[in-house]
């Protein structure tokens, strides 16, 4: 399927390169934040408040700074002086640095510790802890009730907010879709619950923040998924104290994970700034586990989900209405003006005309966040809510899910396909994708022998997910943060020996952009990718980007890349007419080389123009050789899949065993397929996690009951069973390469496939619904609520 | 976090010997694993500690016992401990009611606390706290028989026992 246009040599598009970065990494020579040891570098531990909402009383420094070692305590107090005790979020909410009365989560930021070690600062904060004094109230915890009128107001310092809702926000054809629902044979609607997780990267969140008091001068070694925009969010907040943005240097190193938790702007962050601000010394901060697993989260939408259709199988239109629950303050990181940022993807893989979707955001006294964890801002939510209410409309009828999908889908020919809540698809081919996973499977020999295990009272279920994912933000002319279109950059610098070095605004965090992106220039400009060394994360040489999530790298910086390489292409083409005395026209382009129509040996190699741009090229022609190109994608990139799970339940231990799960993604052209795969799996792992493991829980008192990774259960290699990964590939039409993203399929496209195979397998027993995760004790609480458990499981005739 | 901790236990002594030891807040504190009075505030109020450990988790809680009601009468008491952790991370309240009946020669005790743990220590209490608090229960009535009838005690707590019940509750349940 995937066909190379370069030789193995040249490497480019569609081989299997080995990554770059391997190397370093495979010989523990990678350089991460805490890797970063400074001269005179001073430490930072933060005192987190036991609470979930509290008045502080007192806080009692002495105590901290009697510890040995310990400099300073800086308070909220202390930075309002500076006026830093509040920052703004990517969202144009307001977050605390550090308060100065009042804390809104427990484990939310009181003081900062400065020491001369770790330890001390470590020491300093469990001396502090007892010496803040909290007025204890009670927090609002269920979003259901945070609009009760006896609820305590949690944002009165936000001007007008009058009761706890942070915003509405609704999309879609109201009054049409309401006759459509008044009107059709059959409705059916689900509330569920996609639950508040973590995106529990290796690596936490940390800092080395380095100001020097004579140049006037800061760096930060930062853990961030964004560079260029955090220079500037620095910028923003400290401009008026004298940090202006040409004096502010970011640089990410190698990111132990990042997933979306590394694009906001933490506290940590501008509390270790302030403090080497002030005290002139590099400060590091790196975040504990419990803090990292406590401070921020994804998702947490609770949705009510309705499909209405007609009795044999066309559906008709869609609703869905959001409660999200934001926390203290809207942490999340979408573009500007998607505050449920791509949620309105939720119309999915199918051809109805008619949906409507709106939110309330509200606040409650939880950490802040909802960032998009390994997803294109909320498309994990969308997805999930479409291919489970899809689901449920296919029992309703009686039909197979996979025949209702079939029937339902937005055909190959129909694209650009405008969706009722206002996308263009760029293009898709759903029904070859389910095809090859039906083929794959084996599907009807599956459903044969599901009806055979279901007389013996065995449980098996089988589960589909063909969704449309909406990635690659964004056409500048809706997409911002803060103001900042949402393009990204790429700049080639070709050596005089035809070795290049190409820099980008994007950030990897493990994607392997410094072999991909070498093969997508290897693949335009016939250099070898080995010859071409990529680097980003330092934004003193690299252009401006807005960094990497929402699998935007490959279709913003990949298509700059591209882009730029083909401006290179066409001067060399200009040089090879000089040096072969012929015309422009009369050249023909083959990877490596530009020859002479009909006369192939009449040729000059790319590295020969490339020398020849430094040596010897044609009078009133520009030197060197070197392009950049900052590149505005004209739409989004649609990338889709298919997905099928097969698990078998044990009906005595209730344990889930994935016994299959074919993946089929469709991401148009493929840049590396060992790498592409190897997204693949991590993300289909981290598709396993929500649907059957993970979920922060609080008690009633806004206490985080799994705080730990001993409780909070991360899947491993132990938990994954055996991907079976393909693809069909329908590229990007707009997209100068025809790539469309991957990084996020896996996730977004596996937990409901996961969760519609659990509830088949229960399917016999009324079950039509379960909220992930689907544990084993859920399965056996609904199986005992709906009075199975009182008798055997045995002998359902299907 | 909330938890309701209920027993009930017969004992071998008279009703009015049982009710005199558990009616008196220093004598009956001594009976408390982990626990100490240490200073009598009024004839109502004190000031103790409690301290206990979850494996590697130590909570050292500083608090105060308020005696709410106590009807020397129908046997019947309620006391409200309020206390902060020593570390800072966060607190506990404790209501308890207890009534004395006669039982034959003998009496019947019984207890009702309602705990709500609020703060980090609430991760970990939320599972342990009924398994925990049976096994200190069952130290506590222990320790109390051996008071009535005069016989050495000693309320230190083992760590590795409150541990080992936590463990061994969280298998049993397993098997339910």
């Amino acid at each position: 399927m995937i066909q190379c246009k370069t030789s193995k040599e040249i490497g480019g598009m569609g081989h299997s390169v080995k990554r770059k970065e391997d190397d370093r990494f495979v010989h523990g020579k990678g350089t991460y934040v805490d890797d970063i040891q400074l001269k005179g570098m001073l430490f930072m531990d933060i005192a987190r408040s036991p609470y979930a909402y509290a008045k502080i009383k007192n806080i009692n420094k002495d105590l901290a700074m009697a510890v040995d070692g310990v400099l300073a305590v800086i308070t909220g107090k202390d930075l309002e002086q500076y006026n830093l005790h509040w920052m703004p979020t990517l969202m144009s909410d307001t977050q605390m640095v550090l308060p100065t009365d009042t804390v809104m989560h427990q484990g939310q930021e009181v003081a900062a510790i400065i020491a001369t070690s770790r330890e001390a600062a470590r020491d300093g904060r469990e001396a502090l802890v007892p010496g803040i004094e909290y007025e204890v109230m009670k927090p609002i915890v269920d979003p259901f009730k945070a609009l009760d009128d006896d609820a305590p107001l949690l944002r009165p310092d936000k001007e007008g907010q009058k009761d706890n809702q942070a915003w509405h926000w609704e999309v879609g054809q109201k009054e049409e879709t309401e006759k459509i629902f008044a009107e059709a044979d059959v409705v059916v609607k689900e509330q569920m619950h996609i639950p508040r997780i973590h995106v529990a990267s290796i690596e936490t969140c940390g800092i080395v923040a380095d100001y020097d008091k004579v140049q006037n001068h800061l760096t930060t070694h930062l853990t961030t998924q964004a560079p260029h925009a955090i220079r500037t969010v620095i910028a923003l907040v400290a401009g008026h104290v004298g940090l202006t943005e040409e004096k502010i240097r970011v640089i990410a190193h190698d990111i132990g994970g990042g997933f979306g938790g590394k694009v906001p702007v933490f506290p940590g962050y501008v509390i270790a700034i302030a403090a080497t601000f002030l005290i002139g010394k590099p400060v590091k901060w790196i975040e504990d586990r419990s803090d990292n697993l406590t401070n921020s989260f994804a998702r947490d939408y609770h949705i009510t989900a309705e499909m209405a259709g007609t009795k044999d199988g066309k559906i008709l239109a869609s609703r869905m209405k959001v409660l999200a629950d934001h926390g203290y303050t809207d942490g999340a990181a979408n573009p500007s003006k998607f505050p449920t940022g791509m949620f309105s993807i939720g119309t999915g893989s199918y051809d109805y005309k008619h949906a409507f979707m709106e939110a309330d955001a509200i606040y409650t006294n939880k950490p802040p966040g909802g960032v998009a964890y390994r997803c294109s801002f909320r498309v994990t939510e969308a997805v999930h809510a479409i291919e489970r209410i899809t689901d449920r409309f296919a029992l309703e009828i009686g039909k197979d899910p996979a025949e209702l999908r079939s029937e339902n889908f937005i055909k190959k020919e129909d694209f650009p396909w405008q969706s009722p809540t206002g996308w263009e698809y760029d293009s898709g081919d759903y029904q070859a994708g389910l095809d090859l996973a039906m083929k794959t499977v084996e599907y009807d020999k599956l459903r044969v022998e599901q009806k055979a295990k279901w007389k013996e009272g065995k449980l098996m279920g089988i589960g589909l997910s063909t969704f449309t994912e909406i990635v690659g933000a964004g056409p500048s002319k809706d997409f911002d943060i803060l103001g900042i279109k949402m393009f990204d950059s790429a700049e080639i610098r070709v050596h005089p020996t035809g070795k290049a070095i190409a820099r980008f605004g994007t950030k990897s965090q493990g994607q392997g952009h410094e072999t991909t992106y070498a093969q997508i220039i290897a693949e335009e400009l016939g250099i070898p990718s080995k010859d071409i060394q990529i680097e980003e994360g330092d934004t003193d040489p690299a252009p401006y980007g807005l960094g990497t999530y929402a699998s935007r790298s490959t279709p913003t910086a990949g298509a700059a890349a591209a882009i730029a390489a083909r401006k290179l292409r066409d001067k060399a083409k200009k040089i090879a007419a000089y040096l072969l005395e012929v015309s422009e026209d009369d050249l023909e382009w083959e990877p490596g080389k530009w020859f002479v129509k009909g006369a192939p040996e009449k040729a000059k190699t790319i590295q020969e123009l490339v020398f020849a741009a430094y040596t010897n090229h044609p009078q009133g022609m520009e030197g060197g050789f070197e392009a950049t190109h900052y590149y505005d994608p004209p739409n989004l990139t649609f990338p889709s899949g298919a997905y099928i799970c097969v698990v078998d339940i044990d009906p005595d231990t209730f344990e889930i065993k994935v016994r299959r799960f074919v993946a089929i993604d469709d991401a148009g052209h493929i840049i590396n397929p060992m790498v592409a795969q190897g997204q693949v799996h991590g993300g289909l792992t981290q598709g396993i996690a929500p649907a059957m493991y993970e979920e922060i829980i609080y008690d009633e008192d806004g206490n985080a009951l799994n705080g730990t990774l001993m409780d909070y259960l991360v899947p491993t290699a132990v938990e994954s069973p055996n991907w079976e990964t393909g693809h069909t590939v329908t590229p990007s039409p707009h997209h100068p390469i025809g790539a469309k993203g991957i990084g996020e399929s896996p996730t977004v496209g596996a937990p409901p496939a996961i969760a519609n195979a659990i509830i088949d397998a229960l399917r016999p027993y009324g079950i039509t619904h379960l909220d992930i995760p689907i544990t084993p004790y859920k399965v056996f609480k609904a199986l005992k609520e709906k009075g199975v458990l009182d008798k055997d499981i045995t002998g359902f005739e299907a | 976090m909330e938890a309701t901790i209920t027993k009930n236990f017969s004992i071998d002594e008279p009703i009015e010997k049982v009710w005199a030891g558990i009616s008196n807040p220093l004598e009956i504190s001594g009976c408390v694993p982990g626990a100490e009075i240490t200073e009598q505030v009024d004839e109502n109020n004190y000031k103790g500690k409690v301290g206990l450990k979850f494996g590697p988790v130590k909570a050292k809680y500083d608090g105060q016992i308020t005696i709410e009601q106590m009807d020397h009468d129908a046997h019947t008491m309620t006391l409200v401990g309020k206390g902060l952790d020593s570390k800072g991370k966060g607190s506990a309240e404790m209501t308890m009611n207890g009534a004395v009946v006669a039982e034959g020669d003998g009496a019947n005790v019984d207890f009702k606390m309602v705990v709500n743990i609020q703060g980090t220590l609430a991760q970990f209490g939320a599972r342990l706290i009924n398994d925990v608090s049976a096994h200190l229960m069952d130290q506590f009535v222990d320790n109390f028989k051996k008071l009535l009838a005069g016989e050495e005690f000693n309320n230190n707590l083992k760590a590795g026992s409150v541990m080992g019940a936590a463990v061994k509750g969280l298998f049993s349940k397993k098997s339910d």
